[in-house]
């Protein structure tokens, strides 16, 4: 097929076209308008619609963004900027022939919520900004003039000047930094790291008090699935074993911290301490028994046995047989919560520093431990695993030790989350709590810690905060991770591995110069 | 015998109806390097995975070092001190060079998880240790320098050299290289010779080699045996292999060895 660059903007145009009709079908525009007008503190109750204008604001942004992406890299500039503005038009036309056709079926007297149930006469009339007949060429008109502007900023910034430019601003900005560096006292330069660790304490200290006990819930949450993601990726990103049930070493500590702390079935009140650890070690022995037979498994196998591992311990929760020994499907209530010094543990603030407590010290633990013999050997197994077993390593055992520290951190997460709930069901150990974790990892970038809280934060952090897209968070789910994969194939932050043959590397606070191998 | 390391007793290997190695005996001496050369699928590789443990060997027995090694896990086999590398490289690749190496030193090592969490004396001490005689392996090899690069972002040569490191890594008696030379270009075959001997010369190492081009088969080693389909055709030195008219028509086929010595004959004619 020929590919002419004004045929091609014609395409683009269609697909932004598509995508914006989809978008207003399923009343997701309505969201985003709600979301744009909230953040700028705008917020005018309509009966339950925002300010018109941001509706404007966001087929703005469409028609911006198809100009922008239509208008090429090479060839005459006028070529480029039609190109956004054939675009632009597409986009508005087809938008405009939807209204048309919407309009069309409402004044017919069709009750098109029949089948769209996100849209209303109201929205209709939302959507064609309160203009009536007019907003349709209003659409029109929006979309073309924000292609043109689009494509023509986008031929400006592309414009050799402005990338010379930028590149000139970039190394100059570093070049800053670096004599930053060097100036910095040697002292600073030392203890610098410590600083920064002495502030981030006295934040992550005072935060809490401050931003009010739903944000304190969230961020426990991210906290939690912080550690799950860091036990997880010790699984999976280390060793590489691909384990989907993770979910059933959560159950394992949060039934554990439930039957030992809850008035019913049991009422036994040991207390949360003694409790969370044989949360870990409960996790630990059910790591191990699965474990044992499993490691001669790989890849898509050892997948669906852990998954199926992992509903099976579900089912089981959920089970009638079970039901005086587990509570069943109701799962236990009044899960009591920790002491410490005699205080019980209360407010969401309380929670929060144990949780930050205890994802400090699995970053601790994790950064050890993949700076380590047993660290290289998991990622030697990972990469390789013939080549690893011909290095001597034993691919059972170093296998079978990161299931067993990766549920150890499960067992843990899940303990404090009933605790932390007061309450624990068969429910809250499901599939999608296992998928989660195993997405924030890869999300955010596997071994890499920065990239687990991202994903943690993206993935539980943000859901939980925009209540109001929930119902659009699978979609925002999958299309999240389609982009990932296409544009950041290894998450967010990625990893980076330790430079260990030059100075910077200062485990042992030592610099072994390289003498060319005289004394090898 | 104290001078033999290695030694192969009618070592068989079948796979289905086909006998990829058959009753092969091989002696190997003690800091020498051996090369078993012969035609693709002649069995040499599969000869390399039944001593280092990837094969279990139906028949016959593999004795290193006076002790039975046939059909022991392949991580047992590494730790007993043989080291191998691959005809096609297998390192790890999104760890670095020195990584790589590290990872090689496994056996020699003994800190465990929770040395490596605690920190304990144990641990500084031979992670200090470990990092410090990588460097020094990393420059025998060659690759000073290069020790923070990702095994997968390296020159091919390099990684041929990161691996043939890595197997040395765990101060091996034996070490198995799998067409070293495979897809150098002239001046990294030469240096990759170099290396080759200096590990004989200045390691003690022993080393079985399977290598395709003759120039470097010929030119360093001590010993050459030949296989074809799975048997064991000849041994020798260089010289007496390439005289050997078997040797000649399996490579070459029956024509081939008669055009051969027709050749041969011609030029001593001449000479």
């Amino acid at each position: 097929m020929n590919n002419h660059p004004i045929r091609e903007s014609f395409q683009k145009g269609l697909v932004f076209a598509i995508i914006v009709v989809f978008m207003m079908m399923t009343g997701f525009h309505l969201i985003a308008a709600t979301l744009a007008s909230k953040a700028f503190g705008v917020y005018v109750l309509r009966g339950s619609i925002p300010d018109v204008r941001f509706m404007g604001y966001i087929h703005m942004l469409f028609g911006f963004w198809a100009g922008w992406s239509a208008s090429g890299r090479t060839g005459k500039t006028s070529t480029r900027i039609f190109q956004g503005f054939a675009a632009g038009f597409t986009t508005g036309a087809f938008v405009a022939l939807f209204d048309l056709l919407l309009t069309f079926l409402i004044l017919s007297g069709t009750d098109i919520r029949e089948y769209l149930s996100a849209l209303s006469i109201e929205s209709m009339d939302y959507f064609l900004l309160n203009l009536r007949q007019m907003g349709i060429l209003a659409h029109l008109g929006i979309y073309t003039a924000t292609g043109l502007i689009g494509s023509a900023l986008a031929v400006f910034l592309r414009s050799e000047p402005v990338q010379h430019g930028w590149q000139n601003l970039k190394s100059s900005i570093t070049n800053f930094t670096t004599r930053i560096n060097e100036t910095l006292p040697l002292l600073v330069r030392k203890f610098g790291k410590y600083l920064t660790y002495l502030v981030l304490l006295a934040v992550l200290v005072i935060l809490p008090t401050k931003w009010g006990s739903y944000m304190n819930f969230v961020i426990g949450l991210v906290g939690l699935y912080v550690i799950a993601g860091i036990g997880l990726n010790i699984v999976v990103g280390l060793s590489g074993q691909l384990v989907l049930g993770y979910a059933a070493f959560f159950a394992m500590g949060a039934y554990s911290v439930g039957l030992l702390n809850a008035p019913e079935p049991h009422n036994l009140m040991w207390g949360f301490w003694p409790s969370i650890v044989v949360a870990i070690l409960m996790a630990i022995a059910a790591a191990f028994v699965l474990g044992l037979p499993l490691m001669r498994l790989r890849g898509d196998y050892l997948a669906i046995v852990t998954l199926g591992f992992g509903e099976i311990i579900r089912i089981l929760l959920k089970s009638d047989t079970l039901t005086n020994f587990t509570g069943g499907p109701r799962g236990l209530n009044d899960i009591h919560g920790p002491t410490l010094f005699g205080k019980p543990f209360t407010s969401d603030v309380d929670y929060v520093y144990l949780i930050f407590a205890f994802v400090a010290l699995s970053i601790f633990i994790y950064n050890r431990l993949q700076d380590s013999r047993t660290g290289r050997a998991w990622l030697a197994i990972k990469e390789d695993p013939i080549a690893a077993q011909a290095t001597g390593i034993n691919l059972q055992k170093y296998k079978l030790l990161a299931l067993i520290i990766g549920a150890a951190f499960a067992g843990l997460v899940g303990g404090i989350m009933a605790a932390r709930n007061q309450f624990t069901g068969p429910n809250d150990h499901s599939m999608m709590v296992s998928m989660n974790v195993l997405s924030l990892v890869i999300v955010g970038g596997v071994n890499s810690i920065p990239g687990i809280i991202l994903g943690a934060f993206a993935l539980k952090g943000l859901p939980e905060i925009l209540r109001e897209v929930e119902n659009y968070r699978q979609l925002a789910f999958g299309a999240l991770l389609i982009t990932m994969m296409l544009m950041r194939p290894d998450g967010l932050w990625p990893s980076s591995r330790p430079k260990m043959e030059k100075g910077d590397y200062s485990q042992n606070g030592e610099n072994i110069t390289n003498d060319g191998g005289k004394n090898a | 015998m104290p001078d033999i390391i290695i030694e192969t007793k009618e070592v068989s290997k079948l796979f289905g109806g086909l006998t990829a190695v058959n009753k092969v005996n091989l002696e190997i001496p003690k800091h020498s390097i051996y090369s078993i050369i012969g035609p693709n699928g002649a069995g040499k590789t599969t000869l390399f995975n039944c001593i280092s443990g990837f094969y279990k060997p139906e028949l016959g027995e593999i004795i290193f070092q006076g002790e039975c090694i046939q059909g022991s896990s392949t991580d047992f086999v590494a730790t007993q001190g043989i080291s191998r590398t691959y005809q096609n490289i297998r390192l790890f690749s999104k760890l670095t060079a020195i990584e790589n190496i590290m990872v090689g030193q496994h056996t020699k090592l003994d800190s465990n998880w929770l040395d490596a969490i605690l920190h304990t004396p144990r641990f500084s001490q031979e992670n200090k240790k470990s990092r410090a005689e990588a460097i020094r392996l990393l420059g025998f090899i060659g690759l000073a320098g290069f020790g923070d690069f990702l095994a997968c972002n390296l020159p091919y040569g390099m990684q041929r050299r990161l691996e043939i490191g890595r197997a040395l890594a765990n101060d091996p008696q034996l070490l198995l290289l799998d067409e070293p030379t495979a897809g150098m270009n002239p001046q990294e075959t030469v240096e990759m010779i170099n290396l080759i001997r200096q590990l004989r010369d200045e390691l003690g190492t022993s080393i079985i080699l399977i290598e395709h081009d003759m120039r470097v088969v010929m030119d360093i080693s001590d010993q050459i045996s030949v296989l074809d389909y799975g048997k064991k055709i000849a041994e020798g030195t260089p010289k007496e292999i390439q005289a050997n008219p078997r040797v000649i028509e399996a490579y070459l086929g029956p024509g081939g060895a008669a055009l051969a010595k027709k050749y041969q004959d011609q030029r001593r004619k001449n000479a």
